[in-house]
């Protein structure tokens, strides 16, 4: 009977074969997972000087994001030139 | 049935495969005491019995071996692929290094280019504010360009 159960013990061990092969996701630079903020608003007054910085770190929002999407791009592009020489 | 190859895996494959040509060997040994043995007179009662399980013995030898080169031919395989899966992962890694620090000198370029004009601004405050008055309609139609219309924020 003991020989039995570890016999049956032994060819149930056998299916914990996992597959041995398994590719994984690439990783993301942490700074591409940053969400674009919303625009700044120009304060409530009569001269320009003070609306003009608020429009200059606008435009460079716009470009940070716009980085951000070209980032995305690259990466994609480079991840997949990489996962297709796998095969 | 997977369970018996997972077995026999656990058996070192040196030993595995000297088993199965000592399976063949012995296979065609029989066989070959079976045709022998016809013209031995003491041994010809042992023909009938040494013939077909020599020729069983072969198959299975055969058989077996099959499945040892197959089973070799996977795991050569398997490490292969193991390979050029370390490899992409490494040069994933590189890539994305790569990426990072262009993002970080993209970043730098543009804080200290935003900082520069934004101090000139500063600089110029009287001369654009001497013959320039912002209408109040001004701020507000900018701010409105601003919003993004899609968010809840922007509707009020």
């Amino acid at each position: 009977m003991n020989r039995i159960i570890l016999i049956l013990a032994l060819f149930v061990t056998g299916c914990a074969t996992s597959v041995p092969v398994a590719v994984k996701f690439p990783d993301v630079p942490s700074d591409m997972l940053v969400a674009c903020p919303d625009l700044k608003l120009a304060p409530d007054t009569t001269k320009l000087s003070e609306v003009l910085p608020v429009v200059a770190d606008n435009y460079g929002q716009y470009y940070t994001c716009k980085d951000n999407v070209d980032s995305w791009i690259d990466w994609y592009n480079s991840q997949k030139k990489i996962f297709n020489s796998i095969k | 049935m997977g369970q018996i190859p997972w077995m026999l895996s656990l058996i070192p494959d040196a030993i595995l495969n000297w088993l199965y040509w000592g399976i063949i060997a012995v296979g065609i040994t029989g066989m070959f005491a079976g045709w022998l043995g016809k013209f031995i007179p003491f041994y010809g009662k042992y023909v009938g019995i040494l013939k077909p399980v020599g020729i069983a013995l072969l198959v299975l030898g055969m058989w077996l071996r099959g499945g040892y080169d197959t089973e070799m031919m996977w795991r050569a395989r398997v490490a292969e692929a193991e390979a050029k899966v370390a490899k992409a992962e490494e040069a994933s890694k590189d890539a994305n290094s790569k990426l990072e620090a262009k993002i970080k000198e993209k970043v730098k370029v543009r804080t200290e280019y935003i900082t520069t004009v934004k101090e000139r601004i500063v600089k110029d405050t009287q001369i654009i504010d001497a013959e320039c008055k912002v209408a109040p309609e001004v701020i507000k139609d900018l701010n409105d360009a601003a919003k993004n219309p899609v968010t809840k924020d922007a509707k009020k």
